[in-house]
């Protein structure tokens, strides 16, 4: 709150919005602008990749099967004779819109939920956060794998499985700040002018209680594609033939001695879009975190 | 967050390294049995020679009892060929009948009597002496068994509820008399089937219902402990009938279900034998110098279930036109790696009854293309069933599943491939849940009658006829078939059923595989049978 204030007259004096401030100590951090240059790069390929990519992904040649990269497959092929180079294109498409997809879920519900329970307190918080212990009292991918279970594997399932699972973090991070928000002079003043919970929940309240959501939204966008490769892998996710790199790798795993490239590239893409969201979740961090600050 | 981040990104390098840590795991174990195994024969042998008698088999699936009679699947008479002996043996790696626990036997001219001379000076393991008396009491106990007991008794050796074996009975010590009620032409084959072997009559009447813990027959190996989902050890019968039989002292079979894994413990010797291997293995082992590739002979089919009683299969025409989509060639040349001859008929072309002369749908999705127009098929999404393990007529059904779906893409009908536990698969399969589904069938006895009246007859509805084709046509040949003793005419009718077949398409054949093994290059004499169960008793390690 004294921070708070403080920064508000910081502001005032140089003239320059807490965003344009944020970016400004965002760029500082060359691991954060490479971690979203990878992003933007994934981003792209997802939107356009697709259009451009040299084959169908899912054209079965089995005669150039398992084929090594060369200048006409660039990755090589898989077991289906399929260009892993086009699939894996078509994958980031799939990874991307499941971790932005199921981390928005969560948030929104999350944030939902969080902040009802931090506004109103008392049963209503007592509930809603005893829930949210017994979510996080389960490791998570046990919890997924629980929910896709019941659900039947499919990629919609997984996707709403690692929504559910993410839910209590953001409940909680919402709930703490909105404990602390609803303390200060405007929201008292709202309420005492007698203005809508309603009203003031979402006017006040929420906007004032966004940025760590930011944060822990991109940082959960990178375990949200860790967990639905992972669900993939176990088979609980993506089904034939939707080239998931998940599935992609299992599918590829009993070639690692003889064709590695099958397993190599949908590894490397992977860990490249999940590093890509870690630096750049750490750099946001640190950015619009006030207590980071120097 | 950062650490949930963290520990996420652990947990999923540890999800992909479970693969190979189960491999590790499961090489400890080993490698505490491996040092056992040489330890304890090195004592006994030392005298005899250095290299210890000792055979580790490995395989895919535990057995799920050691009493033969009781079971159905491939694991358990793989153990119980060497604890038990039938009246009657298969050729070393053909389905021709040679004297086992009979030495001579005789069939009546009508085909109703059958007369066994028995082996003389045999003795059960656990001291019992094995005589005619002996032989009857095991039929007796076999026919007094519901079909819940005696799968393969019941499908043997009863039609229609009524026992095709009328009465046995002990002539003198050493014959013993089968009278049938109808004739069965292949009586014999049956006989020699691995469920047949003959136990022990002291060791079932005192065990009842836990015969299978605590096996007791007259083979060439004596029970010694079981280890569930893990090993079953047996050791050379000191007192076996034929002279200088058996060689190995031990074997220990071990299940491995993951098929790499199990190569893995053959290539770093933690097993002696492995069976199960993977086709796109097949050239790394042959040019490994310690390791030898072993083909068992083939007498399987593999095929695609095209379930009549749902929709869009019970349509005639949709099941052909599924049949010219699957392109089965390039299947078999990418997923049996060439490993394998392209089916047409149910049953393979070794087994006399092969009719030849049917040419076998080809690869055209244009023709398919017309005949779902013609049936009128509405493009609804059908279910593709895969099955989840490795099989030996199948090694690898979800990428072949992968295939069949593009190729049923290709020619407009949309597919969701679907797996199940296998116990489950197999369940839901019979209950005739499934739209299309991959199975496959190994021979027991190398008779047309258990390929094409098992899997295809309307009477198996609700057993292995999986598909619920029921075609009354091709009931009355093969029923014909069954008691028809000669073997020319027999033969023809098995070909008219094949047509009828054929022309009704109820499956999709797909492939008659050659399953591999590999073995330690001192592994001398094995010969893996095509029943897929074999003695192991000529067997000796170099």
């Amino acid at each position: 709150m004294v921070s708070n204030s403080m920064e508000m007259t910081a502001k005032e004096v140089k003239a320059v919005g807490p965003w344009k401030e944020a970016w400004r100590s965002f760029k500082k951090s060359k691991a954060a602008l490479v971690g979203a240059a990878i992003v933007l790069f994934f981003v792209f390929l997802a939107v356009f990749g697709p259009l451009f990519v040299p084959q169908g992904i899912n054209d079965q040649n089995l005669s150039v099967r398992l084929l090594p990269p060369s200048s006409e497959y660039w990755f090589g092929t898989d077991d289906f004779g399929r260009d892993i180079f086009s699939r894996i294109v078509h994958g980031a498409r799939i990874s991307l819109a499941v971790g932005f997809l199921s981390v928005i879920l969560s948030a929104v519900v999350g944030s939902f939920l969080g902040m009802i329970a931090g506004y109103y307190g008392r049963w209503i918080d007592t509930i809603i956060s005893r829930i949210f212990d017994i979510m996080l009292a389960f490791p998570s991918i046990l919890l997924a794998i629980a929910i896709v279970s019941i659900l039947g594997p499919s990629l919609q399932n997984a996707l709403i499985a690692i929504a559910i699972i993410n839910i209590p973090n953001f409940g909680r991070l919402i709930r703490s700040k909105v404990l602390s928000v609803k303390e200060e002079e405007y929201i008292v003043a709202a309420r005492a002018i007698g203005m809508k919970d309603a009203r003031i929940l979402f006017r006040h309240v929420l906007p004032n209680s966004l940025s760590p959501v930011i944060v822990q939204g991109t940082l959960a966008i990178a375990t949200a594609i860790i967990e639905a490769a992972a669900l993939s892998f176990l088979g609980l996710g993506a089904t034939a033939p939707q080239p998931e790199w998940g599935k992609m790798l299992s599918d590829a795993r009993i070639h690692i001695m003889t064709a590695p490239w099958t397993i190599l590239f949908p590894g490397i893409a992977i860990m490249l879009t999940v590093l890509g969201f870690n630096l750049m979740g750490d750099g946001l961090r640190d950015a619009l975190d006030p207590k980071m600050k120097n | 967050m950062k650490k949930n981040k963290l520990w996420s990104l652990g947990l999923f390098l540890l999800l992909m390294l479970s693969v190979v840590l189960a491999a590790c795991s499961g090489g400890d174990e080993e490698g505490s049995e491996t040092t056992e195994k040489t330890d304890e024969p090195a004592t006994e042998t030392a005298t005899k020679e250095a290299v210890p008698q000792v055979l580790v088999f490995g395989r895919g699936g535990d057995s799920v009892s050691l009493d033969p009679a009781i079971v159905t699947d491939g694991e358990s008479f793989k153990v119980t060929e060497n604890i038990f002996e039938t009246l009657l043996n298969f050729g070393e790696q053909d389905t021709t009948i040679n004297p086992g626990l009979a030495k001579e036997w005789e069939v009546s001219e009508d085909g109703l009597t059958y007369t066994f001379h028995l082996q003389e000076g045999v003795k059960f393991h656990d001291g019992t002496d094995f005589n005619a008396e002996a032989v009857v009491k095991n039929v007796d106990r076999w026919k007094a068994g519901t079909e819940e007991q005696f799968y393969y008794f019941n499908s043997m050796f009863k039609a229609e509820g009524q026992d095709i074996i009328k009465t046995v009975t002990a002539v003198d010590e050493k014959t013993v008399v089968f009278e049938l009620t109808r004739p069965q032409a292949p009586f014999l084959k049956n006989i020699a089937m691995s469920p047949f072997g003959i136990a022990s009559p002291t060791a079932f009447e005192a065990a009842g219902d836990k015969f299978g813990d605590n096996p007791v027959g007259t083979g060439p190996f004596v029970f010694v402990e079981w280890k569930r989902n893990d090993s079953i050890t047996v050791k050379k019968n000191e007192n076996y009938w034929q002279a200088g039989l058996p060689k190995l002292d031990t074997i220990i079979f071990r299940a491995i279900p993951d098929n790499s894994t199990r190569l893995n413990a053959l290539m770093t010797g933690e097993i002696d034998l492995a069976e199960g291997i993977n086709p796109s293995d097949a050239t790394s082992i042959e040019g490994n110098a310690e390791l030898q590739l072993i083909e068992r002979p083939s007498m399987n089919v593999g095929y695609l279930g095209l379930t009549s009683t749902r929709k869009p299969f019970d349509n005639k025409l949709v099941r052909q036109a599924v049949n010219y989509a699957i392109d089965k060639q390039a299947i078999v040349d990418a997923f049996f790696e060439g490993r394998a001859e392209v089916a047409v008929n149910p049953m393979p072309p070794s087994i006399s009854g092969y009719n030849d002369e049917i040419a076998g749908y080809e690869y055209n999705p244009e023709k398919a293309k017309e005949l779902l127009a013609e049936a009128g098929y509405d493009g609804a999404e059908i279910e593709l069933w895969a099955m989840p393990v490795p099989r030996p007529y199948m090694p690898d059904g979800q990428k072949v599943a992968e295939a069949i779906q593009k190729n049923l893409a290709d020619v407009g009908i949309p597919s969701k491939i679907v797996t199940f536990e296998w116990a489950t698969y197999l369940e839901k399969a019979k209950n005739g849940e499934a739209d299309a589904f991959l199975l496959g069938w190994t021979g027991d006895n190398g008779d047309a009658d258990n390929f094409i009246y098992t899997l295809l007859d309307k009477d198996n509805i609700g057993s292995n006829n999986y598909s619920y084709y029921s075609s009354d046509a091709a009931h009355e040949l093969l029923i014909a078939a069954q008691s028809e003793v000669d073997e020319e005419k027999r033969n023809q009718l098995y070909k008219d059923a094949q047509v009828i077949i054929h022309e009704d398409a109820p499956w999709v054949p797909l492939a008659h595989s050659i399953p591999l093994l590999a073995a330690k290059k001192g592994v001398t004499d094995y010969l893996p049978h095509p029943t897929g169960s074999e003695s192991l008793v000529n067997v000796s390690m170099q």
